[in-house]
């Protein structure tokens, strides 16, 4: 019983960002994200809002590939940050910030599938804007949004384990040693399976184009 | 290179991730091979439609949301923080209660002995009349206290170490006397150090039927500042069924300066009882 009351760190707050309109502390700047979250695991949890500044843009893409829905990659982000101040304490010193936090988002981005797999989603307004209109558009734009929508689709067909790999290696700049901590298997093993998501990609989103040609 | 090792290596051509004399020799078979430039266009097509993907912006809901969830997690750190602060705020006083303390006991025992020893009359002869035996008697209690006062300043001089071992030894014995009992009192009220004080409430479960153990954990409840300790004192009270905890349950349920688990452990606790 005794073990589990750690002492409890009491540290001067170096990094103050009460609140998004007010500016980081240009300390934190030179900080990488390791440090940043290593200062969050000692307590400084505004050390936090840095890190939020940072990631929340390229973690809410990711997601909303993943997803294919705004509202919920919004909630899974927060529910990354959660968990991250909840278990702050587990971060370690040798670990990546980025791995880690791919890791975190993997895991809520599972949650929510296993969530509403049984319940049909809803259509989410804030998507609208990304697809096309019922009615046909004219000109190259109309094309153009035409083709997001193909693709999107073909994203959307593919297994989720697929289109994860093939987002985490094509967008958020992540190597495949990193790729497969994330993952939690080999390498190779993590390259094989971008590989195998970009070739059945192309033939998801090739097909799609032909059958709406014809 | 042949077919199957270029196209195995053409995703990774495509994002650049091959090293230069790999590229070349990718680059060398493509030129020669039309299946395999057929899949290099084909792969390149699909990579190159999903980098045109519009690149999506949250609302500023989720930022406003992300702070607030940090700022109210930074609140409920704050309480906490002034807890662990308190032992080591006052760090100088401390050392100075552990010096002065046994002086001070010592000077008195001493100034006694001598004043006794000058201005006292004559010690009576034993069995003389029950007035002076009654006398005895509490000046014997009063040594007493005395010594229990100087084997707790003594007790404090030592490391927090030192004095979570001393603890802790007591849990090894079963049918510990009425000092060692009121020692880890004495370590639950008094002990400086959080560790020590939430062992000696430890070591004092096992001896949570004696009406002394509980009425001891009851009467340090009030003095306790550390939302730990006092949690656990919460929870000691309950397990021991205390009813007469009860008032001071919900003295601290009522209290809205203490710290919110301790409130609800307070309301748990008089829930139970």
């Amino acid at each position: 019983m005794l073990a589990s009351y750690p002492d409890i760190r009491v540290t001067s707050p170096s990094f103050v960002v009460n609140s998004p309109s007010e500016a980081v502390d240009p300390a934190t700047d030179t900080l990488s994200d390791h440090e940043l979250m290593l200062a969050v695991r000692d307590g400084e949890l505004d050390a936090l809002g840095e890190l939020f500044e940072r990631h929340h843009g390229p973690l809410f893409g990711f997601l909303v590939k993943l997803t294919g829905q705004r509202t919920a990659a919004e909630d899974i982000v927060q529910t990354v940050f959660q968990r991250m101040l909840k278990y702050r304490h587990t971060y370690r010193d040798e670990g990546s910030f980025t791995a880690w936090m791919y890791h975190l988002g993997r895991r809520c981005a599972a949650d929510y599938f296993r969530r509403h797999q049984a319940t049909p989603a809803a259509t989410d307004p804030a998507d609208l804007q990304d697809h096309p209109d019922e009615a046909p558009h004219a000109g190259e734009n109309a094309a153009v949004r035409d083709d997001h929508a193909l693709l999107h689709t073909a994203l959307n067909r593919l297994d989720r384990d697929d289109r994860e790999v093939l987002l985490l290696s094509r967008f958020q700049e992540l190597s495949f040693a990193e790729i497969a901590g994330i993952l939690e298997c080999s390498v190779g093993a993590a390259k094989v399976r971008a590989h195998r998501a970009l070739r059945e990609l192309r033939d998801v989103y090739f097909q799609l184009q032909k059958q709406k040609l014809s | 290179m042949n077919c199957t090792e270029t196209q195995e290596r053409l995703p990774d051509e495509l994002s650049g991730r091959l090293d230069p004399a790999e590229t070349a020799e990718v680059r060398a078979h493509l030129a020669a091979c039309p299946v395999c430039r057929h899949e290099h266009s084909a792969l390149g097509q699909t990579l190159s439609a999903l980098d045109t993907l519009p690149i999506a912006s949250p609302s500023p809901a989720l930022r406003r949301n992300c702070y607030a969830m940090l700022e109210a997690e930074k609140r409920s750190l704050a309480p906490t923080r002034a807890a662990a602060a308190r032992p080591s705020r006052p760090a100088h006083f401390s050392i100075l209660r552990w010096i002065l303390a046994p002086a001070g006991v010592a000077a008195l025992v001493c100034g006694g002995f001598f004043a006794g020893t000058r201005f006292a009359p004559p010690a009576p002869a034993p069995g003389l009349d029950p007035a002076t035996k009654q006398e005895l008697a509490e000046l014997r209690a009063r040594v007493d206290s005395v010594g229990q006062l100087v084997g707790m300043s003594l007790l404090q001089q030592r490391s927090t170490s030192e004095r979570l071992q001393n603890v802790l030894a007591t849990l090894d014995q079963r049918n510990p006397g009425q000092k060692v009992i009121a020692d880890l009192i004495g370590s639950l009220a008094l002990d400086p150090s959080t560790n020590v004080r939430l062992s000696a409430l430890d070591a004092l479960y096992p001896h949570s039927n004696q009406p002394i153990v509980r009425s001891g954990v009851l009467a340090t409840l009030p003095r306790e500042q550390n939302p730990l300790v006092q949690v656990a004192m919460i929870d000691f009270l309950v397990a021991a069924r205390s009813h007469e905890a009860v008032p001071a349950l919900e003295q601290l349920a009522r209290n809205d300066t203490i710290d919110h688990a301790v409130r609800e452990a307070a309301k748990r606790g008089l829930a139970q009882l």
